[in-house]
């Protein structure tokens, strides 16, 4: 910092020995050319963390005036190694949203009509509590739902939700990764491996966009690993950008994707190409699933996949022969089919064949572990008796607690079975879009009698919010520290909070103390809180202010030459025959099972990411707004010539649950049975004054369908009719 | 110039006699405008440093450059003076407009049959024939001519520079006519500048002129000089005198009559 | 130019580049570009090819920073100049006067009137940034590595390095005029065609201006000149008697 104030003083000489004229001119606020070229455009630079999605990239907020200038990312930081995706360079029209909400709102119209008043924060939660504790003494706790999306402040989010008493816990999860999920904790005991580009040779993506979905050092490591000459492939019905950019693209049927690991499996399997000493060493159940395997060659697959014997056979050798630098990706948004987690048991065991393990697949995903942090003291939870709406465990003995079945929730508000919920807090979470079949969430919220949002914008939910509570935006708060390998990370305020808004560690505190909860949030502030996750470490914020982390001493780890791997399941070893499976009544090792199809003139909706959006929260952001500003349905030239569609024309896509008119988008890049739109449009929030209006959404068509295993939402097994409208 | 014979004594006389043409006002005006042309003429030069555009050699767009601290500051400077100038001038314009701009150009700038006579002769004059140049106004043709190119100049330089120091003000789709302007603005100066060569040759160093020269400074020409070259603006000068002294008379003649005692008055009647 | 110590340019492979557009965003922030304008672009070439077989292009796109600038040559007030230290063509702001004329001038449309400050705009490649030791915004945030940005006559410079290793250069060459482009696209070939590169064009105000207006002025101030000077002779030479007698 001392070099760039010197030189901005060197300038000023030069200005000061300019002649009379000019600094007469310079007086009257003439700019000069050379302070423009080469002055500074920032003052400060403040360190913090991303949260335009869930990948938590470092950020350099540069600081000019008091407003944030430019958001860099943090090169100390491996989630973004320096770099941010256009969501997080844009993170500075999250904050100055002209639409956001800047005090706490109470509806005074009917639900839904949008009419609110503003209020003080004493005046709103007061009002929240009041209705709250009512709800638990008339109906019990379990009357009140609890959702959130993952956050940093999710512990506090969990102190109200398990401190109120309610086991209704519902996460985004089921829309997204149940399948991968449940089905790596049946396998390896663990959510979600993670991967390590260093040493891959051959990679296979099933479904895993990663150059639209982008987690920015993964889609880095990818486009590294394609310029080294890795061999990528990518399996989706959709020519996304990680299809134009991979070696080859494989437009499988959707649901298909069960059928092309079973045949890879087969092969490796019948020709001896998978590792014989890791699979001895650390697998079970090889035996079973050598038996089972035989009916699933190339040949059969071929028909059912599209993807002719050939390539599979191929495909599969080549694998086996990149053997432990080979990584059949876990993929991400994984719950597209029923079968969806048949497929990902599929993958996981494909990768203990050849024997990856610790190479290119790892135990870490990354966060958590790894630096012991403190946490203020609270007393246990309350013991909650009630049974879970969302059908966890006593409808899905498999699904993890902390996971959920969100999806689920809904039906038990409609029907009052096992009980009438009453109430539903809703933190930084848009369910009234990223659930299936909005008409039946919005129906949903009607039968409630009291909801409450945490929000940053007026986005969808808040529009049928009874209470909103403003947050401040990520680069004005602070949110409890993120470990990320030897790193602690602290995001904190880069600007002052725009109205009167509040962290969620101050909101869900004074909500807290106001439901009798304060036991539960024994801090003073947000820097308090952080000051204690620090205590252990003998440092306080304003230590790891100026950095933006702690960084532990490394220690060197001892490698044993021969690594000996457990695993966090019943038997310590990946599990490719699961006992925990056969008792739930599920087939132990992965076992065909056929996918719905779309009946004559239907369509599989497929729905996915852009690499400008996240979900259902930037549509408004101005932004990411301009870069991507609706959301065409791709359909296929033949498909539309059926149809007598052409580019741009619109059209209604009816699917069983619901309709929408959407503009279309003719392209060779998606199969002809398939339609493809992004999510996040068509928002019903007058309050979104940018993104109102735009496109269709897809939470409209979706229809709700549940994998009885894993607990995720099917979201591609919607189909749809299109015809001109 | 008139060609008439005038006596060596009546020559005398009349050099003596001094006849007010300029006021104040305009005196001031005339000598900003001067200065105004001086820095915008020599900035507006340095500014066309495009080697297509280039009419100064490179020294002196350096010169001027350096000067400024740079062609940006100098491109500011150039607006800033031309907005000080627009706005003196038309303020002065405005302020004087029904009192002296509106009667001015209605009595001294508009042509007459003798100004087209003067332009022939005076051809004839250049191309060293017979002359015989016919009475003129407060003007000449000559410069009211150059008044006309220097009115039309001025309020098309005023308007192209001014639209152009805020064309970003205006809607995209007009922008472009910048593009316009700038010929437009140079061809104004352009004209002007012809006209001023003569202007100035004729007031710094012909020796006819001497006492218009002079008549910048202290607002008076003298009689000789009138007589000879604006003659029709020197008798309705004379005209006026005449009228103003007869005026004077009257009233002195009513004043003393006022003057006299009422019983006086009453003895008479 | 022969003393210029350093001469910045990009290198974009485009097979890297993922079209995620986080360079735009960048580029926008740190330049404060208005939501009309943009200073880069990515050029999604479309879907080429029929189902299954397809291929798609992206195309990382701005300034050139030439050697020979026809937008240098096209601005009347030197607003627009080519750096001599490091070679990165820039617009000074204050004198710049809005014509809009380097905007035809330049064969590759990468300059456009800013809608806040009238004034011509495009890529400087940062020099805010370049002056402080940081890559340029749109370089530092590619997540895909596809742009990169340094000193070519450093041969241990990324762009160096990048270019000594590329399967293939291809520089973008306008029509009728050798700009020299400082911007390299490697290992994929891209069409200039497709990317619409042009002759540098000059409206017919400014033709009539250079060619008829100035030399039309400069002969009538150069005639009154003239005509003043012989007039001045002839007084000297019959003295100033005519008045003064």
């Amino acid at each position: 910092m001392t070099e760039i104030v010197q030189l901005s003083r060197r300038n000023f000489l030069k200005l000061s020995g300019a002649t009379l004229a000019a600094a007469g001119l310079a007086s009257m606020g003439v700019k000069v050319a050379w302070a423009q070229e080469n002055g500074l455009t920032y003052d400060t630079i403040v360190p913090t963390l991303c949260e335009q999605c869930v990948w938590r990239c470092g950020v350099l907020a540069k600081v000019k005036d008091g407003k944030i200038h430019k958001l860099d990312g943090n090169p100390a930081n491996a989630h973004s190694n320096g770099k941010l995706c256009a969501r997080g360079q844009s993170g500075i029209m999250t904050t100055y949203d002209p639409d956001r909400i800047t005090t706490p709102l109470i509806r005074v119209g009917a639900r839904g009509e949008g009419k609110f008043r503003r209020a003080s924060w004493d005046e709103a939660l007061d009002l929240v509590a009041q209705n709250m504790l009512d709800i638990k003494q008339k109906y019990g706790a379990e009357a009140m739902i609890f959702s959130s999306t993952h956050n940093l402040s999710q512990p506090l989010f969990e102190n109200l939700l398990y401190g109120f008493g309610s086991p209704n816990y519902g996460t985004q999860r089921s829309l997204c990764f149940n399948a991968m999920v449940v089905a790596h904790l049946m396998t390896y005991g663990l959510e979600e491996p993670g991967r390590d580009y260093t040493n891959v040779k051959y990679i296979i993506y099933t479904g895993r966009n990663m150059a639209e979905a982008i987690s920015t050092s993964e889609t880095a490591s990818l486009m590294d690993s394609l310029a080294k000459g890795v061999h990528v492939v990518v399996l989706d019905p959709r020519f996304t950008k990680t299809a134009s950019k991979a070696t080859e693209w494989l437009p499988i049927k959707p649901g298909t994707d069960l059928a092309f690991h079973l045949a890879l499996i087969n092969v490796i399997m019948t020709n001896q190409l998978y590792n014989v000493e890791f699979v001895e060493k650390n697998t079970i159940g090889f035996e079973e699933l050598a038996q089972a395997i035989g009916p699933y060659t190339p040949e059969w697959a071929a028909p059912l996949t599209g993807i002719d014997a050939a390539t599979i056979d191929r495909i599969a050798r080549e694998f086996a022969t990149a053997g432990r630098e080979a990584m059949a990706h876990p993929g991400w948004r994984t719950s597209n089919f029923v079968n969806s987690f048949q497929a990902e048991r599929a993958i996981a065991i494909l990768n203990a064949l050849v024997g990856n393990w610790g190479n290119t697949l790892i135990a870490a995903g990354g966060e958590g572990g790894g630096i012991p942090l403190g946490k203020p003291t609270q007393p246990p939870y309350p013991r909650i008796t009630a049974q879970r709406l969302d059908g966890v465990p006593w409808k899905y003995p498999l699904v993890p607690l902390k996971i959920g079945v969100f999806q689920e929730i809904r039906d038990n508000v409609l029907t009052g079975r096992p009980y009438q919920a009453h109430g539903w807090f809703i933190a930084r979470q848009n369910p009234i879009d990223s659930l299936p079949d909005r008409a039946k969430t919005i129906e949903a919220f009607s039968k409630l009698d009291f909801i409450v949002t945490v929000s940053i914008l007026p986005n969808d939910t808040e529009w049928y919010a009874d209470v909103i509570l403003p947050e401040s935006s990520y680069l004005e708060r602070y949110d409890p520290l993120l470990v990320l390998g030897n790193k602690a990370f602290l995001r904190q305020p880069v600007v002052e909070p725009i109205g009167d808004t509040h962290s969620a560690l101050w909101i869900h505190k004074h909500l807290g103390e106001r439901l009798g909860l304060a036991d539960y949030f024994q801090y003073t502030d947000e820097v308090n809180y952080i000051n204690q996750q620090l205590a252990p470490l003998g440092l306080t914020v304003d230590d790891i202010r100026l950095k933006g982390y702690y960084e532990a001493p490394h220690q060197p780890s001892e490698v044993a030459a021969e690594p000996e791997y457990k695993f966090n399941t019943p038997t310590g070893k990946i599990e490719i025959a699961s006992e925990t499976l056969r008792k739930a009544g599920q087939p132990a090792v992965p076992a065909w099972q056929e996918p719905p199809e779309p009946a004559s003139g239907k369509f599989y909706l497929l729905t996915g990411k852009v690499g400008q959006h996240t979900q259902f929260a930037t549509q408004n952001n101005q932004w990411l707004h301009q870069l991507h500003p609706d959301n065409p349905l791709w359909i296929h030239p033949q498909a539309a010539a059926e149809r007598g569609l052409a580019d741009g024309d619109i059209v209604t896509v009816r699917s069983d649950v619901g309709e929408v008119q959407t503009a279309v988008s003719v392209t060779e890049g998606i199969r002809p049975d398939c339609v493809w739109m992004t999510q996040g449009f068509g928002k019903l929030s007058l309050g979104l004054k940018t993104a109102y209006g735009l496109g269709a959404s897809d939470s409209d068509l979706h229809v709700t369908v549940t994998d009885p295993v894993s607990g995720g939402q099917a979201l591609s097994q919607t189909f749809v009719t299109v015809e001109k409208a | 110039m008139s060609d008439e014979i005038l006596s060596l004594a009546e020559r005398k006389r009349l050099r003596a006699k001094k006849i007010k043409k300029h006021g104040l006002a305009n005196i001031l005006t005339h000598w900003f405008n001067v200065a105004s042309w001086v820095i915008l003429l020599s900035t507006g030069l340095a500014l066309l440093a495009n080697p297509n555009l280039r009419i100064m050699p490179q020294g002196y767009i350096d010169f001027f450059s350096h000067l400024f601290g740079g062609v940006g500051q100098l491109v500011q400077a150039h607006k800033v003076f031309g907005l000080i100038w627009l706005f003196v001038i038309s303020y002065n314009v405005l302020l004087g407009f029904r009192r002296y701009f509106v009667p001015f150009a209605r009595k001294r700038m508009l042509l007459t049959s003798d100004d087209l006579s003067w332009f022939r002769e005076y051809g004839k004059k250049l191309l060293g024939l017979k002359y015989h140049l016919p009475p003129q106004d407060a003007y000449n043709a000559g410069q009211k001519a150059f008044g006309y190119v220097v009115i039309l100049g001025t309020v098309t330089i005023g308007l192209t520079g001014l639209i152009m120091t805020f064309a970003y003000l205006l809607p995209l789709e007009l922008r472009g006519i910048v593009q316009w302007l700038r010929p437009l603005h140079f061809l104004a100066v352009g004209g002007i500048v012809t006209g001023l060569v003569i202007h100035v040759y004729m007031a710094a160093f012909f020796p006819e002129e001497k006492s218009a020269f002079f008549s910048m400074f202290n607002g008076d020409v003298d009689a000789l000089y009138a007589r000879l070259h604006h003659k029709k603006w020197y008798e309705d000068k004379l005209k006026e005198e005449r009228a103003y002294e007869l005026k004077v008379r009257l009233e002195e003649l009513e004043a003393r009559e006022a003057e006299t005692p009422e019983t006086e008055k009453q003895a008479t009647a | 130019m022969a003393n210029q110590v350093k001469k910045y340019g990009f290198v974009i492979d485009p097979r890297r580049c993922i079209d995620c557009r986080a360079c735009l965003v960048a580029c926008r922030a740190e330049n404060n570009v208005p939501l009309d304008n943009t200073r880069i672009w990515v050029y999604d070439q479309g879907v080429v090819g029929e189902f299954p077989n397809l291929t798609q292009q992206f195309v990382p796109y701005n300034c050139m920073h030439c050697d020979n600038p026809p937008c240098v040559a096209a601005c009347p007030s030197q607003a627009t100049y080519k750096r001599k230290a490091d070679g990165i063509v820039v617009i000074d702001q204050d004198a710049c006067i809005g014509c809009g004329l380097c905007l035809p001038a330049c064969p590759y449309h990468v300059r456009f009137v800013n809608t806040q400050t009238g004034k011509a705009d495009k890529c400087d490649a940062c020099v805010q940034r370049v002056a402080q030791g940081e890559a340029p915004a749109c370089v530092a945030t590619c997540i895909g590595g596809s742009r990169l940005f340094g000193d070519l006559n450093d041969p241990l410079s990324e762009v160096s390095i990048a270019l000594a290793q590329a399967k293939t250069i291809k520089q973008l060459p306008a029509v009728g005029v050798d700009t020299g482009p400082n911007l390299y696209y490697i290992n994929d070939p891209v069409d200039e065609q497709q990317l619409a590169v042009t002759a540098p064009h000059m409206p017919a105000s400014e033709a009539i201006y250079q060619k008829l207006i100035i030399p039309g002025i400069l002969a009538a101030v150069g005639t009154m000149f003239l005509g003043q000077a012989v007039a001045f002779a002839k007084q000297l030479r019959k003295g100033e008697s005519e008045y003064d007698e």
